[in-house]
């Protein structure tokens, strides 16, 4: 870009922000608050249908012939809200308050972001709603119906151009690795989501067969690989040199991080099917890329660390950081299971049962949950001009939900490996039952652990953004 | 030198990463794998896609699988999924959590009544199930259902399903004749060899308490907690499950009854809701579940006589009524 045409573009960008403030148009960072606050709502929602379901694994009888809290239906309401509802939402939310600010700038469009705010939340309580009535696809986590996943997509690709737009009407030259990951989880989303919901098949949305199969587990992964994860590892980029204050570690590992994620990730959906009848060559790139898997996640998890390296008590002091670093440590746990459970001779153990369970909460929860709450917390006080509530009610919320997900993770882990090992020394599911009633059983109770995380939370965020004391403008 | 991450690189690099690695993975298998049915593949009838649909609906495919893996061998691997089995699904539903039985092989395994009794109250007839109920699902939904439920497994359910229909009237007409025609007509379809063996466990406190478990966990349901045929479920099974105190005065040749327990809980009665359990249950578990029913509910135990052959290491001689038949043998 030439150097008048961007005095043009500055001038014209402040020209805007005079106006902005002249007129009634929503206040700077309204859709990044919006976004966290309906997030730590739709947390509670989500878990306390998570717990609903863990209950009936104890109770079957407990709740009887109500057809929306049928377990089929609590499980799919559950994943989605906490998958889209809690999670994408306040990911989304840390996106639209740090890509401006990383950019010297403002969004784009804060109406727009605004109103796609308030149309994802609208989307996420009509598919709650809907799969709860029983209007579903059956594909894990693309269970929403067509005309909700058209709303979806609308959602990402109106953030997409948002965020696009702002990354051109930027005034700092460089764009900072976060920047990266979030436009990059944006964009590959908006690709990945029509794709996997085989949106071009309205009524079944799906392929036929076990290419169905093929697709819906690229999509279900990449959920986690193209969604879930470049949106919190740019979160993470963003709050870690920040508390540590510190710069970060390396740009080359930012770079190499980057790029093997999107072409390493995309190709491990098949590892999910090890032993259905799928082509045995897609599961060795699936089985092989699983490993692979390791360059992303650990380029960007010694580039973290070693940011963070010297500086550790800067964590230990704010319920942001002790969230972002815990995030990024299950991150790094849930990596390495994930290699290893790709191994034929591992899953022969661990597939089809609640170890499986136990790896998807610390992957959707542990490392990226964490860190979306860490980096709510870390960027509120800017996103509306008030200091956080109560940093022990925080704190609070931050050691109940990483025990309480610790705790489930390991029951739900040998639970898992009790009927996997069961199976394969030959017992039928049904005798396996009884065996399973303890770890069940401590599943509820650790979830009860978290949904008073959950309700500390949101009612943390909640008096914050409306009671909070207000920082002086420096 | 910096490598420069610019807005053009990101997007369009973003881009062609994503189709390079998709392409592959993803589009090739599209076009690569053979759109061909298997062997067993079977069209589905309107009343069995109806029934999928509820089966979608209801999100059962996140219980139950529906493919048999290679490591499969201990529920009865008696075949292993072929991609052509699912040829034409949409969506698929192969599953991938196995919280109850896998079902890709459940077509003809149960009885009609049976899947009614276990849709209403799947606890009326497996005890340590935690399925919900599905009553509100209602008549015709589950009648859906069950026929989809009947369909899985192709070609060899269908083989399964007519087997069953084909015993099934001679089950209810022995029924409908009166219990001890009944009990005549199922000693009678016992191989010979089987009628005049006594249980070759001696019924100790321990054997009875081991069948006395197993019989709350597989049994209780449908024939009731005193053996009567009275359980949760009867009132969804035609014929009903067996009252076992008819039993007594019908022993083989008056003194028999082990033998031919044993072979109906190893095989079930086909045409009738009682299910097989040799998949589910050993040797000793099957004849320690007998001698619980013989010695609680038809007060009759055959397990002290002849013929007694040579007993195992195991048994060892006692004093009572239940103890090894071993004891006059070794005494004397």
């Amino acid at each position: 870009m030439s150097a008048e045409k961007r005095v043009d573009l500055e001038e014209k960008l402040d020209r805007e922000l005079d106006r902005d403030l002249q007129s009634d148009g929503p206040p700077p960072y309204s859709a990044a608050k919006g976004f966290i606050v309906s997030g730590a709502i739709w947390l509670i929602v989500g878990t306390t249908w998570g717990f609903i379901g863990a209950l009936e694994y104890v109770a079957p009888d407990l709740i009887q012939n109500v057809s929306w809290l049928s377990f089929g239906r609590v499980r799919t309401a559950h994943l989605n809200i906490v998958a889209f509802g809690f999670l994408t939402a306040t990911l989304i939310g840390v996106a639209l308050y740090c890509i401006p600010a990383l950019l010297r700038t403002k969004l784009f469009s804060e109406r727009l972001g605004v109103a796609t705010m308030w149309a994802w939340n609208a989307a996420v309580l009509v598919g709650a709603v809907t799969v709860s009535m029983g209007y579903t696809q059956a594909r894990e986590y693309a269970e929403l119906e067509w005309p909700i996943d058209v709303a979806v997509l609308l959602a990402f690709v109106l953030i997409l151009y948002n965020m696009i737009m702002t990354v051109v009407f930027r005034r700092e030259k460089n764009l900072y690795v976060s920047v990266w990951y979030f436009v990059g989880a944006i964009l590959w989303t908006s690709m990945v989501y029509p794709l996997g919901n085989v949106m071009w098949h309205p009524k079944t949305g799906s392929m036929t067969g076990t290419v169905d199969a093929i697709w819906l587990w690229f999509y279900g992964h990449n959920v986690i690989g193209l969604l879930f994860t470049p949106l919190a590892v740019g979160a993470a980029y963003y709050v870690i040199p920040r508390v540590a204050r510190a710069p970060l570690y390396s740009h080359t590992l930012s770079i190499i991080g980057f790029w093997t994620l999107g072409l390493i990730y995309t190709h491990i959906g098949t590892h999910h099917l090890m032993q259905a009848p799928v082509p045995l060559w897609l599961k060795v790139i699936a089985g092989i890329d699983s490993f692979l898997m390791l360059i992303p996640v650990f380029t960007v998890l010694v580039n973290l660390w070693m940011t963070a390296r010297g500086h550790w008590v800067n964590f230990f002091g704010t319920a942001a950081g002790k969230f972002v670093f815990a995030g990024t440590i299950w991150y790094a746990v849930v990596c390495i299971q994930g290699a290893f459970h790709s191994l034929n001779f591992v899953q022969r153990v661990t597939h089809f049962n609640n170890w499986v369970v136990g790896h998807a909460h610390i992957a959707v929860f542990g490392f990226a949950g964490m860190i979306a709450i860490g980096a709510a917390y870390h960027i509120l006080p800017k996103v509306c001009g008030r200091k956080i509530w109560s940093p022990p009610l925080a704190n609070l919320q931050y050691w109940l939900i990483f025990l309480g997900l610790w705790g489930m993770f390991i029951a739900l882990t040998i639970g898992g490996l009790v009927q996997g090992n069961s199976w394969l020394n030959g017992e039928s599911v049904y005798r396996v039952l009884p065996q399973l009633t303890m770890y069940s059983a401590l599943r509820v109770m650790f979830a009860i652990m978290i949904i008073a995380g959950a309700l500390v939370g949101a009612y943390n965020i909640l008096m914050t953004v409306s009671r909070g004391e207000r920082i002086e403008a420096a | 030198m910096r490598a420069r991450m610019t807005p053009a690189v990101l997007i369009f690099g973003g881009l062609i990463i994503f189709w390079v690695a998709f392409t592959p993975v993803v589009i090739v298998p599209t076009y690569v794998i053979p759109d061909d049915p298997s062997e067993t593949w079977d069209a589905r009838t309107e009343l069995e896609q109806r029934g999928r649909e509820v089966y979608i609906a209801e999100g059962c495919t996140y219980c139950h699988s529906q493919y048999i893996r290679p490591q499969d061998w201990g529920i009865g691997a008696d075949r292993l999924a072929k991609a052509g089995d699912y040829h034409q699904d949409a969506p698929h539903l192969l599953g991938s959590q196995r919280t109850g039985p896998d079902l890709s092989q459940e077509g003809g395994q149960h009885t009609n009544d049976w899947h009614l009794a276990h849709f209403m109250n799947p606890r009326s007839v497996r005890p340590d199930s935690i399925m919900p109920r599905f009553e509100y699902l209602g008549e015709e939904d589950i009648g859906a259902l069950t026929a989809y439920m009947q369909s899985l497994g192709g070609v060899e359910a269908d083989l399964r399903m007519a087997y069953q229909y084909k015993v099934r009237d001679d089950v209810i007409a022995a029924y409908e004749a009166g219990p001890d025609e009944n009990i005549q007509y199922l000693h009678e379809q016992v191989p010979p060899g089987w009628r005049p063996l006594p249980n070759p466990y001696p019924a100790t406190d321990a054997s009875l308490s081991r069948g006395e478990k197993v019989y709350q966990s597989f049994c209780i349901g449908c024939h009731g907690p005193v053996g009567d045929g009275m359980g949760q479920a009867s009132e969804w099974l035609y014929p009903p499950a067996l009252n076992f105190t008819t039993i007594r005065r019908n022993l083989w040749e008056d003194k028999y009854i082990g033998g031919i327990l044993y072979y109906y809980i190893m095989n079930g009665v086909t045409g009738s809701a009682m299910p097989y359990f040799k998949h589910e249950l050993e040797s000793e578990k099957i004849w320690d579940v007998s001698n619980y029913v013989a010695k609680y509910f038809i007060d009759w135990d055959d397990s002290n006589m002849e013929p007694v052959g040579v007993h195992s290491a195991r048994e060892t001689p006692g004093e009572g009524e239940n103890s090894p038949p071993a004891r006059e043998v070794i005494s004397e």
